[in-house]
């Protein structure tokens, strides 16, 4: 018996120096990397840049639904429903259900936190350039606090001031946190752009696709029209007129200038190729149907657009009229390899922005506006008015995403849009449909988060 | 890997050391049976030793003794005897039949247990009971045969993936699958694609049902503790078939049949209906005065006017895309037996099955060797090895992908025909291309090798000790391809379009064991286990895509003049665990204790709370042993059982515990990185407890047997994706927090009414019930309870997990024909404006309260008849897609097509019909009870018509026996809602989609041994 008793402890032995310990069982980390352990070049941040470059041009952002949901609230668009797409918001029946871009930007927040709050003297590599990359997050914070602000705040409800939460920690303290006020968002915006001006070194900015000093500057000057900060408004758009880097498109150039990327005009574009780009989520697939049948073709431009240009306005060369619908053709045109640069600052805005606030400050608001037409194969204003500019943007700046907002801070009456483009309501201004509600994700785990009224 | 390979050389080195014990001399005889036939195979072992020897097939064996020892001679199914040596050198032993013996043993996981040693709760489902289910993938047909398993179709697709959920759903975010074991050992399941479009690939569709003797599914903690971690959502033991001892047999098996629908599918609005309703709508919104003049005005222009011109013909594209009576073909052949020290199960299997769609097919080639030899007496090797080759053609089904012909079905705008006059396909424009032409030029292919071979080495080493190895490689070759054509569809614009992804996929399980059983003397019986396991999975990802090919035919990348993509990745996972296991039986098991223990770690966890204990605790009590009952003559067998314990649940994705960056994205041409998991360092186990108390009974001769179940499973610490403010950048975060609990019953019952030697009849059934309800769910800062909603359910405390949660319809106002919603969800004030309507809870789930299995076996001589139907109830279904195809708006009646069933819709005041008035505008999605439906439904599962012919006549023309059969699967359904156009049994997503329904199918058999 003792024979086998002792056989026995030998497996038991064999069983027990076959064992696996705890490191037996770790795993690979093939394609992610710990976010505490990885952040020790200034090389890092720049890769944290990039990727944050790529949320913004996603289709959950800029890739479409920021340029989208305001094109199709706005008078220069619809959704014909095609493929069942933005009726939601063409016809103003959003619901709480959709996060929209609330999780896309606080994503961009997030990932600029890691960048802003690192601490660059302790990093390898350029630590000027590391304060460059910083920047540039800071610029980019305030964009996305912005983009924000301009959907969830509440300045066109006709009641309440409550704005977004301002989040500046990565993983901060405050994980639950409440909303700010439009005015206390609108100072860290400032405070944010100003810093990113400061920090910024125009020498490493040799691209556009980009974020960049001049593009932070642009910025401001778009914020302070939104607002109604004029002088503010005026000496940021100086800042940039003067750098001397930009130049208006001429209008021969205008529809090619859509076409290839990084023009004289572009301030800031995001990166599209043929192998990185929204493909048939992005805005090329949403505005057009090709000849093969193929794209969604949603978002079509109301009649109504097509006549606020003169014949001779090489801007028409956007626009196509073949088929049912009147369509934007010439904005990201690129509909079978979606390789189209995504513009979000042009200089052109630019121009107008200083025009509006010279206008507003009894400044020569005409010689500026007339920059546009003048470059546009269009007759030229004898008067500027505040009228002739709202028109002017929307000629120049249609199917861009920026009517939405221009219409709603000189405080016109929207119109909800049937899938045909007739008026199914006009929605008088202000109105709790001129913000967005705030997810219910959002609210079902966050009981400081107040909602939007009427949701 | 390298202690892993010290571990087996030490084995063999003790198996070395074994050789070279003394003998004395070497005895012989033969071994017959109480007919004095011989009997191959008998085990012969001297006492207390590990010397033994076997039998040849003329019953023949010599064995080398000593005078004095003891020869103990055992077989299965025969009593054992032992025989002194002493002077002779001739030993001959008749064997009798030992009814005792024959007692039954089940497979409980780590060992096989005598049935009145289990304290668990498990059903055995024969390869008979599996057979009677014509389906690529094995476990569809446990469906109905177990109290309690509910199993749920992805699709219809040949080779797909089921959902198997047993007892409810334990946990909110983590896997509910339960684990698979192969002969022993887990194996990896679920399923293989590599898209989230095209449609599901089964892991399990890759193993030939024919080969499988039995399948165990456990359910309680007894049983499943066993498996820790990866047992909490009940385990299923498929075992494979193995050889017996005597001359080869060869069995051939064949179902040739053919498939449809298993219930009419919506039917499409007609081209006349359409016009009808566009009339109508154009009325309604002022476009017209008259449905004559809106008529004129509709068929004025666009593709109206051209099926106008054209005499308005119908285009009945369901039909065209329907593959009517599709083929479904299986053969097997087999081949068993065994030598004196080997035995053997070879098999060749051949499956092709299409769907009730066009274009879709799967295509199995597999085969199998399972061999075992007995290297000596006490020294056992065996090797299951199994392969197979599958091919699925497989289409866009998982969304409303317009290429797909089941989207097309309801998609394709009707007033376009499917053919030219020629009769060629014709290249219809729009978005949605032709699926006749995309099906034949257009591919989508997965193709899957697995290959499975588990390894065993057992030692009795003697003295009640035996030892034991094993290694296991499941090996899992993966391949996805696409083509998109250069001449019409979607490939057009960028001259042709391909993908190719290959994934390798490699499962190790290694496990080592030393039992050891002993008694203090028969009325105290211990068998002690203990146990070591590992298990890595490794998986290698590589894959690209590109377009612009020079010409038709071109399908690899290699031809393609752009590139757009490449991708490559690396995961793994690895599990580590020791098991202890107890049990004790009293009194020829009147009492029986059975303990486990498991200690396990799991690479989804940081390290400091990597290992998790599990345990579990089942006592039984034999009643029928006790005198005063075996004495009352109509109790046979009467059991009391009751088991607790814990198990855990680690389903979650990889990595989860840790904060990092993924690098999976790029800009501007070069690499880039984000934020993409919150992280959590706390990070554990998921905790089940459940309690499971049962009794089972044969009573009247074993005429009627049966059970009942009670069990309650809690589940604590659940690994839940905890909504987080999303301004943290992240949309949830895994954290151990939540709790819920499932609990019910379970009740078998089986009659054999009438058993003589001409005719039987039984008759038999199975019900469960189960309650699922949260009991716990995280908090904010604030003290409220962060549920989780979505546009169609919510998970809140004392609900079911997804309740439904949605407004309510309160029906079409007959007045003005507009939808309207109850302003408070449920009663009273209605509002038009859907956006005023509350959201409340519906009642029910998308998962059966109530589930039952029926069946029936019938024979007279070699006649026979077998049946079987489920039911299932309790739960709800939505329906997707409706606001394109089931309501009267634009998407319907101008852009696609819809149901026919929208003909009952408002047309003027007083109306009370079920649709509102046509429109020509597009609403939005909303989503409201209207379209949430009852789900229950009653399905006749198998019917098999068959004959078994006399083995006397089969003898005759040199074949052992011989059965034809003819069987229908789901040949009818019942389904309670009459509003539900789809088929009831759906995935558990809550939602209909548009993929391939499920089937009923007419197939005709045979199945010859020779």
């Amino acid at each position: 018996m003792k024979k086998y008793i002792y056989r026995g402890l030998v497996m038991a032995f064999a069983v027990a120096i076959s064992s696996c310990t705890t490191e037996d069982l770790e795993p690979t980390l093939a394609q992610s990397k710990s976010v505490e352990e990885s952040v020790n070049k200034v090389d890092n941040l720049f890769s944290i840049l990039k990727g944050i470059h790529s949320i913004l041009s996603t289709s959950g952002y800029y890739g479409q639904d920021v340029i989208i949901t305001n094109e199709v609230r706005s008078d220069n668009a619809f959704s014909n429903g095609g493929s069942g797409r933005y009726t939601t918001e063409s016809q103003y029946v959003y619901n709480n259900n959709s996060d929209l871009i609330w999780n896309n930007a606080y994503e961009v927040i997030a990932n600029t936190n890691i960048i802003i709050n690192a601490d660059v003297e302790s990093l390898e590599g350029d630590v000027d350039y590391g304060r460059h990359i910083q920047g540039q997050a800071t610029a980019i914070r305030a964009l996305a606090h912005f983009d924000l602000l301009r959907e969830y705040g509440q300045q066109h409800t006709g009641n309440g001031n409550l704005g977004v939460p301002i989040v500046t920690e990565y993983k901060g303290e405050d994980l639950f946190p409440a909303r700010n006020t439009i005015d206390e968002v609108k100072a860290a915006i400032y405070s944010d752009l100003e810093t990113a001006f400061s920090m910024m070194d125009a020498q490493y900015d040799n691209t556009n696709v980009y974020i960049s000093k001049y593009a932070a500057k642009a910025l401001e000057s778009r914020v302070a029209v939104y607002f109604g900060d004029w002088s503010r408004a005026v000496s940021a758009a100086e800042e940039v007129i003067n750098s001397g880097l930009y130049s208006i498109v001429p209008a021969d150039n205008f529809v090619s200038s859509w076409t290839t990327d990084g023009g004289p005009n572009i301030i800031f574009e995001l990166a599209a190729s043929q192998v990185d780009n929204a493909g048939i989520n992005g805005l090329a697939y949403i505005y057009q149907i090709n000849d093969d049948g193929s794209g969604y073709g949603d978002v079509t431009a109301t009649s109504e657009l097509l006549g606020i240009y003169e014949a001779s306005d090489v801007r028409l060369g956007v626009i196509s009229t073949d088929g049912d619908f009147i369509r934007n053709v010439g904005k990201y045109p690129d509909n079978v390899n979606f390789t189209d640069n995504i513009p979000l600052i042009r200089y052109e805005e630019v121009v107008l922005n200083y025009a509006e606030a010279l206008l507003e400050t009894g400044g020569d608001a005409l010689t500026e506006l007339n920059k546009l037409p003048a470059n546009r194969g269009a007759s030229l204003y004898t008067e500027a008015t505040k009228e002739n500019i709202i028109l002017e943007r929307r000629k120049e700046l249609a199917f861009e995403g920026f009517r939405y907002d221009d219409q709603l801070r000189v405080g016109m009456d929207m119109e909800a849009r049937g899938t045909d483009g007739g008026v199914i309501e006009v929605i008088n201004y202000p109105s709790y449909l001129f913000a967005w509600p705030i997810p219910l994700s959002e609210m079902n785990a966050n009981s400081n988060m107040v909602q939007n009224d009427g949701y | 890997m390298k202690k892993r390979l010290n571990g087996f050389l030490t084995l063999l080195l003790v198996l070395v050391v074994q050789i070279g014990f003394a003998q004395e001399k070497t005895v012989s005889g033969t071994v017959l049976d109480e007919d004095g036939l011989p009997l191959p195979g008998v085990n012969v072992i001297v006492k207390g030793t590990s010397n033994g020897a076997q039998t040849d097939f003329d019953g023949n064996y010599d064995i080398d003794v000593e005078v004095g020892n003891v020869m103990v001679f055992s077989y299965v199914g025969f009593a054992s005897q032992e025989i002194t040596v002493g002077s002779s050198d001739v030993y001959n032993v008749t064997m009798a039949v030992d009814a005792g013996a024959l007692e039954e043993v089940v497979v409980t996981g780590y060992v096989t247990q005598k049935k009145s040693d289990v304290t668990g709760s498990l059903v055995e489902v024969s390869e008979e009971k599996l057979s009677e289910y014509a389906a690529a993938s094995v476990d569809q047909a446990l469906q109905g045969n177990v109290a309690g398993l509910t199993v749920s179709n992805s699709s219809g697709t040949p080779g797909s993936v089921a959902n198997i959920r047993i007892r409810g759903i334990s946990s909110i975010t983590a896997g509910n699958e339960p684990l698979y074991v192969i002969d022993g050992v887990p194996v990896n399941n679920g399923n293989v694609s590599a898209s989230t479009a095209t449609s599901t690939i089964s892991a399990l569709a890759a193993i030939d049902q024919s080969t499988i003797e039995s399948i165990t599914v456990l359910k309680d903690a007894s049983a499943t503790a066993q498996y820790g971690a990866r047992g909490a959502n009940g385990v299923i033991l498929i075992t494979t078939k193995g050889g017996k001892y005597g001359t080869t047999k060869f069995n051939f098996t064949s179902q040739v049949g053919f498939q449809n629908d298993a219930i009419d599918q919506p039917t499409p609005l007609t081209n006349a209906q359409r016009l009808e309703l566009a009339a109508e709508a154009y009325v309604n919104d002022g476009l017209a005065a008259t449905e004559a003049e809106a008529e004129d005005l509709i068929t004025s222009s666009g593709l109206f006017a051209q099926w106008d011109e054209a005499g308005r013909p119908e285009s009945n594209w369901q039909q065209v895309l329907s593959n009517d009576d599709a083929l479904y073909q299986q053969y097997s052949l087999s081949a068993s037996g065994g030598g004196e020290d080997n035995r053997f199960f070879a098999s060749l299997g051949y499956l092709q099955q299409e769907a009730t769609v066009i274009g879709s097919e799967f295509e199995r080639i597999s085969g199998s060797l399972n061999f075992s030899k007995d290297f000596n007496p006490s020294l056992k090797f065996s090797s299951n090895n199994t392969a197979s080759h599958s091919f699925q053609d497989a289409f866009l089904e998982r969304s409303a992908y317009f290429a797909s012909p089941r989207t097309a079905i309801y998609f394709m705008n009707p007033l376009r025909q499917p053919y030219n006059e020629d009769g060629t396909p014709a290249q219809v424009g729009g978005a949605l291309p032709n699926p006749l032409i995309i099906t034949r030029d257009d591919f989508s292919e997965n193709r899957f090798t697995r290959i499975i071979s588990g390894n065993s080495l057992d030692w009795n080493i003697g003295g009640g000790f035996k030892a034991g190895t094993k290694f296991n490689v499941d090996f899992q070759l993966y391949n996805y391809r696409t083509y998109g054509n250069r001449n019409y569809g979607y490939g057009v614009p960028v001259s042709g379009e391909a993908s190719q992804y290959d994934r390798t996929t490699a499962f190790y399980v290694f496990q080592n064991y030393l039992e050891y059983d002993f008694e203090i003397n028969p009325d105290h019986v211990f068998d002690l286990k203990v146990l070591q396991e590992y298990q890595a999975n490794r998986s290698y990802f590589l894959g690209g895509d590109g377009n612009n090919f020079a010409d038709d035919g071109l399908f690899f990348l290699t031809s393609a003049g752009t590139p757009t993509g490449v991708t490559s990745s690396f995961s793994d996972w690895y599990m580590g665990a020791y098991l202890g296991l107890f049990q004790y039986s009293a009194f020829d098991s009147k009492f029986v204790l059975n303990l486990s223990y498991r200690k396990e770690g799991n690479s989804r966890f940081s390290r400091d709370n990597r290992w998790g204990d599990f345990y579990s605790v089942g006592g039984a009590l034999n009643l029928h042993k006790f005198d005063f009952l075996s004495s009352a003559g109509a109790i046979d067998y009467l059991k009391l059982r009751s088991s607790y314990g814990k198990t855990g649940n680690a389903n979650i994705g990889l990595n989860n515990y840790q904060s990092l960056f993924t690098y999976g994205v790029d800009y501007n041409g070069e690499g880039a990185q984000v934020v993409d998991t919150f992280g959590n360092e706390d990070l554990s186990w998921e905790i089940n407890k459940t309690l499971d108390v049962g009794l089972e009974f044969g009573l009247f001769q074993n005429t009627l047997t049966g059970s009942a179940t009670y069990f309650r499973r809690n589940s604590e610490d659940l690994l839940l994706d905890v909504p987080l403010s999303q301004t943290t950048g992240f949309g949830e975060q895994t954290q151990n927090i939540g709790e819920l609990v499932n609990q019910g019953f379970e009740f078998e019952l089986n009659a054999n009414i009438v058993n003589t030697n001409d005719v039987s009849l039984s008759i038999g059934g199975n019900l469960a019930t189960v309650e699922n309800e949260v009991t716990k769910l995280p908090l904010d800062p604030n003290g409220i309870e962060r549920t989780i909603t979505t546009t169609i359910d919510r998970i809140e405390t004392g609900h079911p997990v997804r309740e439904y949660y949605m407004p309510t319809w309160a029906g079409v106002n007959p007045e003005t024909g507009l939808n309207e919603y109850y302003v408070n969800g449920v009663d009273g004030e209605t509002t038009t404006n859907f956006n005023d309507a509350e959201a409340v809870f519906q009642g029910g789930n998308a998962i059966p309260t109530v589930t039952a299995g029926m069946n029936l076996n019938f024979s007279f001589k070699g006649f026979f008849v077998n049946a079987q139907g489920y039911y299932a109830g309790g739960h709800k279904i939505y329906e997707g897609w409706h606001r394109y195809l089931n309501q009267t708006n634009v998407y319907p009646l101008f852009f696609y097509n819809g149901y026919g069933a929208m003909m009952d819709r408002w047309q003027q005041p007083g109306d009370n019909a079920r649709y509102s008035r046509a429109t020509t505008s597009g609403e939005p999605w909303q989503r409201h009870s209207k379209y949430l439906y009852d789900a229950d439904f009653l399905r006749l599962r198998t019917v098999t018509i068959g004959y078994d012919i006399p083995s006397a006549a089969m003898e005759q023309i040199g074949m052992t026996s011989a059965r034809i059969f003819i069987r229908g699967n789901n040949l009818a359904t019942w389904v309670k809602d009459d509003n539900l156009l789809y088929d009831p049994e759906q995935d558990l997503g809550g939602e209909t989609g548009l993929e391939t329904p499920p089937t009923k199918a007419v197939l005709v058999g045979v199945n010859l041994t020779f």
